[in-house]
């Protein structure tokens, strides 16, 4: 078929397929009747071939782009996502998908709690042998209160009652899931950043830890960490999990391209790290509400406990039966 | 960085998917950042005044309740503007729209959440010493992806409408003529090989140069060939170089 034979039989199939597609600017299938609709879902694999062929002919650089342009706009109206139950996707994430990717990924886990263990473990030691190196760990102005030095275990419960209860709950909330979402982006530095994280938040909780037990008040100290505090190093850890994954993804990609391999990692690690949010959201609401009240310090560490005991019971349990009974059918 | 992403559909056809370019993605983004300044102020400053008005009301309530909004406020405003304008205007942030461009995975696909997702988890990330972290990346990469791209697997593609432009028949060329090298052609031409060769790539690809850059080449081209065949001046308006090539590459022999 010589060029100008090409263009005079599919140029009237070009010009219908642009007229249909003008008029649907914002992509509305409602503006075209029936008739129309069916007429586009055959114009369009006809046009696309048309550009194939157009190039074999060599035609020239304008035809070229004008058919490709059309294609690529009707390419991109046939194949667009269908409108997802954005309520029953996040339900069943959450009710399989979730504590299933996190046994899968429960290995990053452990290297994340060890990291920050290892960071814990560093500062407690070094602030138990020299109490004077607390102060890299500790912001001093913990230690006073209206202007005076010292520490007590009644000023640390004068300090959580000045502040209001909702915005210390959204306050740490919000930072927290924040600290989260950038150790899992950091982790595209191979990982170093999240490790970095890692060992920071692990040492500043030693340091404090330490130094309240040099004060002599380590059951006042861990009765305010551990009531939100399981729960929430919980789910740093499995943000920090999630960074770890994408480092590891670039550092040993296997048998895939470094790029490859990282948007395979990207997918799952996003995925872990935004099913920690409710954690967050949780121990949030117990740091603004339960920690700073009156009541008694071992019932808030049991209740800690028994938070993280209910997110290990979840994210380990969580997801088999719907497998059972797929494997069933 | 090329300026277009070869997308394969499922007809088995490739198609050209236009890329946006670094310019228009750094005005997108400042678009972007400035709406959401504007709209976090405007926020804040209507329920400053709202709460102000509660606090007569009940003052053990109103501080602490507004102090707990503007968290979640500022928290949505930093996660959500992106994250959310991209996922339900499909790839596209107000920002984006005014500037005719769109995130799509790349092959040509509309975003997911999950895309939507991890490339702006990691926009903090490329927003280092201010986009320079992204900005290096676009530069080397092909397709001119930032980190969060790279790791979503998606493009920014450009959807400014193209010109087509309407030079086919404007002076009764046709373009879409091919020359073919044959013997006839050559013998009764007098052309050189190399020259019918010069000459029918210049005609192969000039429909997509501008006017100037073809008046600046073709002269040149055309200058040896006529000192010897004889044919119009290399002077000579644009159009009576360009049929004289299409003459030559048909087989006429020049009349001087």
């Amino acid at each position: 078929m010589t060029p100008a034979r090409f263009l005079g039989v599919r140029g009237p199939a070009w010009d219908r397929l642009e007229s249909l597609l003008s008029r649907m600017p914002r992509g509305n299938l409602n503006a075209l009747t029936e008739a129309e609709l069916h007429e586009l879902t055959r114009l369009y694999p006809a046009v696309a071939v048309d550009v194939a062929r157009a190039r074999a002919l060599r035609l020239d650089t304008r035809t070229l782009r004008r058919i490709n342009a059309l294609a690529m706009r009707a390419q991109a109206l046939l194949y667009r996502r269908e409108r997802r139950d954005v309520v029953g996707s996040v339900g069943r994430f959450f009710a399989t998908d979730y504590p299933r990717l996190f046994r899968a990924l429960y290995r990053y886990v452990l290297v994340a709690a060890l990291l920050f263990f290892v960071g814990f473990g560093g500062s407690y030691a070094t602030v138990v042998l020299d109490p004077d190196t607390a102060y890299s760990f500790v912001p001093g102005a913990l230690d006073e209160v209206d202007g005076q030095r010292g520490l007590s275990a009644a000023d640390m419960s004068e300090r959580f009652r000045r502040m209001p209860n909702a915005p210390l709950a959204t306050g740490v909330m919000t930072n927290n899931i924040s600290v989260a979402f950038t150790s899992f982006g950091a982790g595209i530095t191979a990982g170093i950043g999240t490790a970095y994280v890692l060992l920071y938040n692990g040492a500043m909780l030693g340091g404090m830890a330490a130094h309240f037990s040099n004060a002599g008040l380590p059951f006042a100290f861990w009765s305010y960490v551990l009531g939100h505090g399981l729960l929430e190093v919980f789910a740093i850890l499995i943000a920090a999990a999630a960074g770890l994954r994408l480092g590891l993804s670039l550092v040993l990609p296997g048998r895939l391209t470094r790029t490859a391999s990282l948007r395979a990692a990207a997918r799952e690690a996003a995925l872990l790290v935004l099913g920690s949010v409710p954690f967050f959201v949780i121990a949030g609401l117990v740091e603004g509400f339960v920690t700073p009240s009156e009541l008694a310090g071992s019932w808030k560490i049991l209740l800690g406990a028994a938070l993280l005991g209910l997110a290990l019971v979840y994210l380990l349990g969580k997801g088999y039966r719907l497998r059972a009974a797929l494997i069933r059918k | 960085m090329q300026e277009f992403n070869a997308i394969e559909t499922p007809e088995n056809v490739e198609l050209a998917q236009p890329l946006a370019g670094i310019g228009s993605r750094f005005m997108a983004g400042l678009l972007d950042h400035i709406l959401l300044g504007a709209g976090v102020s405007v926020v804040g400053f209507v329920s400053l005044i709202v709460f102000a008005g509660l606090e007569r009301w009940s003052a053990e309530l109103a501080k602490p309740s507004w102090l707990a909004l503007i968290s979640l406020l500022g928290f949505a405003a930093y996660w959500g503007y992106f994250m959310g304008f991209e996922y339900f205007w499909n790839g596209q942030t107000p920002g984006k729209l005014a500037m005719r461009i769109r995130v799509t995975c790349d092959g040509g696909r509309p975003l997911g959440f999950v895309e939507a997702a991890i490339r702006n988890l990691l926009r903090p990330i490329d927003a280092l010493l201010g986009y320079a972290v992204g900005g290096v990346s676009m530069f080397v990469t092909q397709r001119a992806q930032r980190l969060g791209d790279l790791a979503a697997a998606t493009v920014v593609a450009s959807e400014q409408p193209l010109d087509y432009g309407t030079s086919d028949q404007r002076r009764g060329l046709d373009f879409n003529w091919e020359p073919e090298v044959t013997a006839e052609a050559l013998l009764a031409s007098g052309l050189s090989p190399q020259e019918y060769r010069a000459l029918s790539s210049y005609w192969m690809r000039c429909d997509s140069w501008s006017i100037e850059t073809r008046a600046r080449v073709l002269p040149p081209l055309i200058a040896p060939i006529v000192q010897r065949l004889g044919g119009p001046s290399p002077q000579a308006p644009l159009e009576t170089l360009e049929a004289f090539v299409v003459a030559l590459l048909q087989g006429e022999k020049p009349r001087s």
